[in-house]
């Protein structure tokens, strides 16, 4: 079970917050100010925090608390939507939510987090594979083997994990993957996404798990 | 007083006394400097052996008591002692040059009675100075002649004169272009401060701003120059006091959404709750039609927020250069699974531009190309159809947002549409872009252009 640090001062909305984060099973430590912060931290595996808050505010609370872990998953949750916030925000955190917003939504971005940060290591079940992020293997329950990914392959299904349900065009891809910037016409990416198709999918030419998003780029849902 | 001293008029004023000075010092010392020189000048004559009409009594004088050749000669010998520069001859009754105390070869041996007349009149009042006196009381001897040059009796003052009289030209000439230099060197060095004063107040600091300039003297021209930092110092604080201002307005505007949003978010919060219970269809409705509003409301508040920043022109403009294929492929990669669950058809056709590259604000562009999304999902959903494409048309490059909605004529289902179109306006023409509506029943089409000429 993750433990969520959640850090609002509004009654309302943190108790409507920490119903529903442990209605999905988390467990929650919900504090009203980030007084008592300490002994807490070294076991939560992610915090949300409020800006606006009595004595320090979000913004110093979320640069102490990355200074002190920087694999610590930060989301800011807050109701000021400025620009310069949001930069602000962005500048340390590792996501940004504006109120109001969708319960899901953010269970949805927390998800993403802790996938991220490779906290979440539950078996995902995904079609007919099933994955286990820790040790990124990946049993296809058809066949019931494992599917071995070479080199590139296997980063690239990380990043598609790791930004699960996100639409990813080629640019941000082959810019995450190979580090470089991507020269239009360049097929090296659609290459490797064949090749990972041809190991994951079960038919390579109408593939289901990662998903072609056309003039967009690709995604992988889980 | 002590700033009148340190003032250009009382510069040029002492430059002016000084020169006028310097005349008179400089009469003052010609004047001991030839007395000087003068009295080293060796006189042979004292002032009364140089007084003609005693000259001229004495030898008539002596002459009236002359009877022998002899006493002549001695005569001649004694005036000779008195004056060595003197020369002296007698012509007899007869006509004859007899004594001379030299040799004269401008003299003829025998004077006829014109030649003595001539002698006399070419000598009168004139150089040499003659004295002609007969010889004997009763003038039958002939006449004794007393020549001497009037140049040997000249003052010592006027021979320092015609020695030194160059070099005191010289002077006076080098005294007139002396002070022509001084005047020339003040007013070139004023003209050289007024230029580099000119030059350091169109030099400009990074943000726009004349600098400081550095005042070095209290005359007139540092004077200016204060007045001058003053002028900056001044426009500096005002400077300080917008940006203030701005941050202020910034701050309020943020607060008051802030403090709109937070109960917003506690309705969501509610109709959570309530949405929770065993509740009937209808209710199921009502709480959908809710957080279908205060999304709206949100929506709103953050278009109002823009509008009132970009109306007084205090939202923040970055232009940089973005590559615009790209970037809307990463903005609708965004609103996809928005689109996808309302069920939309989404087309994107995003190809490179004759010129792909825009000198655009990015945020200002994602915001433009939100609220056109926003509208179409917001105000279109009827046509359950979405484009994002780019286009290279005829003189410009283009970005097009297309639906198959209603249309924008259709009023009814516009509410909401207005402001946020009004900062797609405002954005677009701030970024030096173009942009385009073209509405019907079957549709809106929106482009955002660029005009390919405008490229550099």
């Amino acid at each position: 079970m993750f433990r969520v640090l959640y850090i609002e001062d509004e009654s309302e909305i943190g108790s409507w917050v920490s119903d529903v984060l442990r209605e999905k099973g988390y467990e929650v430590i919900w504090l009203t100010s980030g007084d008592k912060l300490n002994q807490y931290l070294s076991t939560v595996d992610i915090a949300i925090l409020d800006i606006m808050l009595p004595g320090l505010d979000g913004f110093s609370i979320g640069k102490r608390l990355k200074r002190e872990n920087a694999d610590l998953p930060v989301i800011m949750l807050s109701a000021r939507t400025a620009v310069e916030d949001k930069l602000e925000g962005l500048s340390f955190a590792d996501d940004y939510v504006t109120k109001p917003f969708h319960p899901e939504e953010l269970v949805a971005r927390i998800e993403v987090m802790l996938r991220r940060f490779q906290k979440n290591h539950e078996v995902l079940h995904m079609q007919h594979l099933e994955v286990y992020p820790k040790e990124m293997r990946i049993i296809d329950k058809h066949k019931n083997e494992e599917i071995q990914l070479t080199g590139k392959q296997f980063y690239l299904f990380q990043y598609f994990l790791q930004h699960a349900n996100q639409i990813l065009t080629k640019e941000q891809l082959y810019e995450g993957i190979w580090g470089e910037s991507y020269m239009e016409g360049d097929k090296t990416l659609m290459v490797h996404i064949r090749y990972l198709r041809e190991k994951l999918e079960v038919n390579p030419a109408k593939p289901t798990i990662i998903e072609t998003i056309r003039g967009i780029g690709y995604r992988v849902r889980a | 007083m002590k700033k009148f001293f340190r003032s250009l008029l009382a510069k040029y004023m002492l430059i002016i006394v000084l020169a006028l000075s310097i005349v008179q010092i400089a009469y003052l010392l010609i004047a001991i400097l030839i007395t000087g020189v003068a009295d080293n000048i060796e006189s042979s004559y004292t002032s009364d052996e140089m007084d003609y009409e005693q000259i001229e009594e004495d030898w008539h004088k002596d002459a009236n008591r002359l009877k022998t050749e002899a006493d002549i000669s001695r005569n001649f010998d004694k005036w000779k002692d008195q004056y060595p520069d003197a020369s002296m001859f007698w012509v007899d009754q007869g006509g004859t040059l007899r004594v001379a105390t030299e040799e004269r070869n401008d003299l003829p041996t025998e004077w006829t009675s014109s030649f003595t007349a001539k002698f006399i009149k070419d000598r009168y009042g004139e150089n040499p100075f003659t004295v002609i006196a007969f010889v004997g009381e009763d003038d039958t001897d002939g006449f004794v002649v007393f020549e001497i040059n009037r140049d040997v009796f000249q003052k010592p003052i006027q021979m320092a004169f015609n020695q030194y009289g160059s070099w005191l030209l010289i002077g006076t000439l080098f005294l007139v272009i002396f002070f022509i230099f001084i005047s020339f060197l003040f007013f070139r060095g004023i003209r050289k401060r007024l230029l580099q004063l000119q030059e350091a107040m169109e030099i400009r600091d990074v943000d726009e701003l004349p600098i400081q300039i550095d005042v070095k003297k209290q005359d007139e021209i540092g004077q200016l120059e204060q007045t001058f930092n003053q002028m900056v110092h001044e426009l500096r604080k005002s400077r300080v006091r917008e940006q203030e201002e701005e941050q202020l307005r910034r701050e309020l505007i943020a607060n008051l959404s802030h403090d709109l949003r937070t109960p917003l978010t506690k309705i969501n919060a509610q109709t959570y709750k309530i949405a929770k219970q065993n509740v009937s269809d209808d209710a199921k409705q009502a709480i959908h039609a809710l957080e279908a509003s205060v999304e709206d409301i949100d929506k709103l508040i953050e278009n109002l927020m823009s509008y009132t920043l970009l109306m007084a022109s205090k939202y923040k403009l970055d232009r940089q250069e973005v590559d615009i294929v790209r970037f809307a492929r990463e903005r609708i990669a965004t609103w996809y699974p928005v689109f996808e669950k309302e069920g939309f058809e989404i087309n994107v056709e995003l190809e490179p531009l004759h010129d792909s590259v825009w000198h655009v604000d990015p945020i200002w562009l994602g915001r433009v190309i939100d609220n056109l999304l926003q509208n179409v999902l917001r105000h279109a959903n009827n046509g359950r159809y979405v484009e994002l494409k780019t286009a290279s048309i005829n003189s410009y490059d283009a970005i097009v947002v297309r639906d198959r909605g209603s249309g924008m004529k259709d009023s009814s289902n516009q509410k909401g549409a207005g402001i946020g179109l009004s900062i797609v306006d405002m954005m677009v023409k701030g970024m030096q872009l173009d942009w385009e509506i073209q509405s019907s029943h079957d549709g809106t089409t929106i482009q955002i252009k660029k005009n390919i000429k405008d490229e550099k």
